[in-house]
């Protein structure tokens, strides 16, 4: 046997304990998420996690890393002004589907192009739980809640093919059927140099329908390594997130082989090419008093 | 249920107790976790039952590490949580908001059938006659532990007949 861990999943349990309901798929995203950190093996105080609004939102508030509950949708700014600002730590941002696709859905594009080094892992649950049933943007259509009593006539937000489409380097997909595997993507996710983002269809026990279910799931579930699909392949991947809603693919969708540049190095090299001429920082204040 | 880079051919008996701890270990903060989740939900009766759970996965954890302490003394342990997943621990899914003492035994009880069955398939991989005993001694625990469920789940009256769809809030206009 090989490999001993520094950090134990447990290391990253806060006290705090989680109120979702019994049988919430998000119980087994903050196990998979704790296990996937102890393989990094990052201490807790280089992590930040930061979350929007929602059920699943309250996930860092159970972690012993840098925590924000932030405002509604608006994990991602948040996320990035952190890695911005202290770009040596680990940046997770967490959410729920309403929070990343609807409330934050305009922010997800500009963190995809700029490359940002985060982790997005979205638990979609295809409703508004903590709101108590409404229509999210990832609700089949036809799908019947408070808020659509007649069915929804909206098509779902695709968020495997949206995030693909802006062209995300690393798009995978997980589920709570699987702890093993959702917790490997999770490692592979924030091992990716570069913007990563995982969704992990976790079940709400309390409006989620049926086939939403962890028996329903793991009737529709198979991995993408079984269907020999190409990680490397994205317009493959793009062909298989299709797929969404109907079947479920369990895997890396898309890793760019050949990741670019982060925002963050771009930032570096810029700060490194101005700088070379600038003023030491204790005379900056010079540039803006007149001799 | 599942494992992670675990070379069962080459298992020694060391590692193979430091996994057995380790699946006990996993299993009682399970139990706790859903303890703490149906006193959270107002269902007292079934939190009692898992707390009552953990109890029992600790002694087992205990009486695993005190042989591991005298056989091996305090020899690192080079195996880690990150290679089992839900060998003896309830599925995450496996609680509900509400459930009777019924539903936490039978939770209970599908736990240690599914360790039954992991110590069962990893048994034909052994190659170490030592490891292999010890894996035929946690199987058969697991079937003491089955029964011993089972004659509890016995002792009960019938569930009361309603079903978790009672207590589910209906879609109401906002």
């Amino acid at each position: 046997m090989s490999a001993t861990c520094e950090y134990q999943a447990k290391d990253y349990k806060s006290d705090l304990k989680p109120i979702w309901c019994p049988g919430c798929g998000d119980y087994s995203v903050v196990q998979g998420i704790y296990r996937a950190l102890a393989a990094i093996g990052r201490p807790p105080h280089e992590i930040a996690f930061v979350s929007g609004i929602g059920c699943s939102s309250r996930i860092p508030g159970y972690t012993t890393a840098y925590g924000f509950n932030s405002v509604h949708g608006r994990s991602l700014p948040i996320a990035q002004g952190i890695k911005l600002a202290n770009p040596d730590l680990l940046v997770l941002a967490a959410g729920g589907d309403g929070d990343g696709f609807s409330i934050g859905g305009g922010h997800i594009a500009h963190l995809i192009r700029r490359n940002m080094d985060i982790t997005y892992i979205v638990m979609d649950n295809q409703i508004y739980g903590l709101t108590k049933g409404q229509l999210s943007p990832t609700s089949q259509k036809g799908r019947v809640t408070c808020t659509s009593r007649y069915g929804s006539m909206e098509n779902p937000v695709n968020p495997l093919l949206y995030t693909l489409a802006y062209g995300a380097g690393f798009v995978a997909q997980a589920s709570p059927t699987d702890l093993a595997g959702m917790s490997a993507i999770i490692e592979e996710a924030i091992r990716y140099p570069g913007f990563a983002f995982v969704n992990i269809q976790s079940p709400c026990v309390t409006y989620g329908e049926e086939a939403q279910q962890i028996k329903g799931l793991k009737a529709i579930q198979g991995t993408l390594a079984s269907l020999g699909h190409n990680p490397a392949d994205r317009l493959a991947a793009m062909d298989l997130a299709q797929h969404y809603g109907s079947k479920l693919h369990l895997g890396v969708f898309y890793r760019n082989p050949e990741p670019p540049p982060t925002y963050g190095d771009l930032v570096k090299e810029r700060q490194a090419l101005l700088s070379k001429d600038a003023l030491p920082k204790e005379r900056i204040l010079d540039l803006f008093i007149k001799k | 249920m599942a494992t992670r880079g675990i070379d069962f051919a080459n298992l020694s008996l060391m590692d193979a107790l430091d996994l057995a701890i380790l699946i006990e270990e996993e299993a009682e903060e399970r139990y706790l976790d859903f303890a703490a989740q149906m006193e959270q939900h107002r269902t007292p009766e079934a939190a009692r039952f898992f707390r009552f759970m953990a109890s029992n996965e600790a002694k087992h954890g205990l009486e695993l590490s005190a042989r591991r302490a005298e056989r091996f003394s305090d020899a690192p342990r080079v195996v880690n949580r990150s290679m089992i997943f839900d060998i003896e621990a309830p599925d995450f899914d496996a609680a509900r908001a509400f459930m009777s003492p019924r539903k936490a035994m039978e939770a209970a009880l599908a736990s240690e059938v599914k360790a039954h069955a992991f110590f069962v398939a990893a048994l034909p991989a052994l190659r170490d006659a030592d490891v292999r005993a010890l894996f035929e001694e946690l199987r058969n625990e697991e079937v003491e532990h089955q029964e011993l469920v089972q004659l509890e789940l016995d002792k009960l009256p019938p569930d009361s007949g309603l079903s978790d769809d009672d207590f589910v809030d209906e879609p109401s206009a906002q």
